[in-house]
């Protein structure tokens, strides 16, 4: 076998390893980008809840402030934390990957959480208040929502997880970065801002013997 | 990776159960079998006339430690109730001796089942009743409640998911592949045990390629009879709860 041949077998060789590695490389590469759209789109829907539990308060606040001398400072604190909440959110597309603007968000949507469950809470001393039907609506509205912040959370864990799983696994972590993928911020599990306020079940009804 | 370990011994004690048979789900012998049966079949019928899934389960109890709120999201979202793409789905679930009920709206129905709406339903409709022991009408009075808000938002097939998955209608190409794929099974089988006599089965006399795993692979086996599918809807936590 002369050295010609030779060379042309090693050159053949390695044309096939370069094919082999460039798929595996766009294979992970599309995997990559597939996961990073999808906690983009959960990040989407995040924002879409939260944006609705702020357009529940000024609702909130006028029917509550018709109530006879309402607590005012309650109504300041959510009156500033809707406000700040509007300051933090404002720029959009696609999820945060800078955990300090992470932090931001996620404070300024737990104080408003906070703000609030405190309200609910106060309200409950308002039974002129709390017997109307459009306080009672406003109610559902708010658990509902507060549910659906829950759940559009953990399904935004869940996607950021898959991707930086994705992102720190082998071949992956070799050339991610070279294409700009970065590990991304998640909420924390358990802020307690993300439990419904108020949703108290009567547990005492456990006694009454109303059996099927 | 200290979240994985976190999560799941959580979900370890939560049992999510199996997808129902029918539209209507009495597994705690609440209702008179008779109302049942009628209400499956105007559920039923709602689907076939505005594709409009909507599925009433009643447990003896929660299988999870989690809130209602939380785990009967992932109830319904595993049964994919209401249409893919659509997701016009809602559950009305209750939990008997727990005294709670929930009602979960998927995403494609919010708007006709707000959160208030479905809290006015339960305050006004069901619970009133439960409490005075008329658990049959509370959850007649529910369901009636529930299809008269959805129906005319979307549009049916004049079929139920169940109908075109027990009806055995499956496409030409369907069958090909499936004779194909058999064809092809049998051939390597044979061609298998011909060449090598017996290692095409397994050391403990096994076989690799087992007959029995073949029977079980249709969709639509197991289903006999029931009215509902579910249709791959989703949920986002919409909709309202209470307790009696």
């Amino acid at each position: 076998m002369s050295i010609g041949k030779i060379l042309l077998v090693i050159v053949g060789i390695l044309a096939v390893l370069a094919v082999i590695i460039g798929l595996s490389i766009s294979g992970v590469y599309n995997r990559l980008i597939t996961l990073q759209q999808g906690t983009d789109a959960a990040w989407a829907q995040v924002e879409n809840v939260y944006q609705r539990r702020a357009d529940l308060v000024p609702n909130l606040v006028n029917t509550v402030s018709g109530a006879a001398n309402f607590e005012k400072s309650t109504l300041t604190e959510i009156t500033e934390a809707r406000a700040s909440v509007g300051r933090v959110s404002a720029p959009s597309g696609g999820a945060p990957t800078d955990p300090a603007k992470f932090a931001e968000f996620e404070k300024a949507q737990a104080q408003l959480g906070g703000a609030l469950s405190r309200l609910l809470v106060v309200s409950e001393r308002y039974p002129n208040l709390t017997a109307t039907a459009g306080f009672r609506d406003l109610q559902a509205q708010l658990e509902g929502t507060e549910n659906r912040i829950s759940v559009e959370r953990g399904r935004f864990n869940e996607a950021v997880q898959a991707y930086n799983t994705a992102l720190k696994s082998f071949p992956a972590v070799i050339f991610a970065g070279m294409f700009g993928h970065t590990a991304r911020p998640y909420f924390t599990a358990t802020a307690g801002s993300d439990k419904p306020p108020a949703v108290q079940f009567d547990f005492g009804a456990k006694t009454v013997p109303a059996k099927p | 990776m200290l979240g994985l370990w976190l999560v799941v011994p959580l979900r370890a004690a939560e049992v999510i159960p199996a997808a129902p048979r029918d539209h209507f789900n009495d597994y705690a012998g609440l209702v008179s079998a008779g109302t049942a049966q009628v209400l499956d079949a105007e559920l039923t019928q709602l689907e076939r006339d505005s594709s409009n899934q909507i599925v009433v389960a009643i447990y003896p109890h929660m299988t999870s430690e989690s809130s209602i709120e939380d785990y009967t999201v992932r109830v319904a979202q595993a049964w994919g109730v209401g249409q893919k793409g659509k997701k016009n789905g809602a559950v009305l679930f209750i939990f008997s001796t727990d005294h709670k009920l929930y009602i979960q709206v998927g995403y494609g129905l919010e708007g006709v089942l707000p959160d208030a709406l479905c809290k006015q339903i339960i305050a006004n409709e069901i619970t009133p009743r439960f409490r005075t022991g008329d658990y049959t009408g509370g959850v007649q009075a529910g369901v009636h409640a529930l299809i008269a808000a959805t129906r005319g938002e979307y549009h049916g097939t004049g079929q139920t998911v169940a109908d075109g998955r027990t009806g055995g209608q499956s496409s030409p190409l369907q069958t090909m592949v499936i004779i194909f794929v058999f064809g092809v099974l049998f051939f390597v089988r044979w061609a298998a045990s011909r060449n090598r006599g017996s290692s095409v089965y397994g050391r403990n006399g096994r076989t690799i390629f087992p007959g029995g795993g073949w029977s079980g692979g249709g969709s639509s086996s197991g289903r006999g009879g029931g009215s509902f599918s579910g249709g791959g809807g989703s949920f986002g936590g919409g909709g309202a709860g209470g307790s009696w």
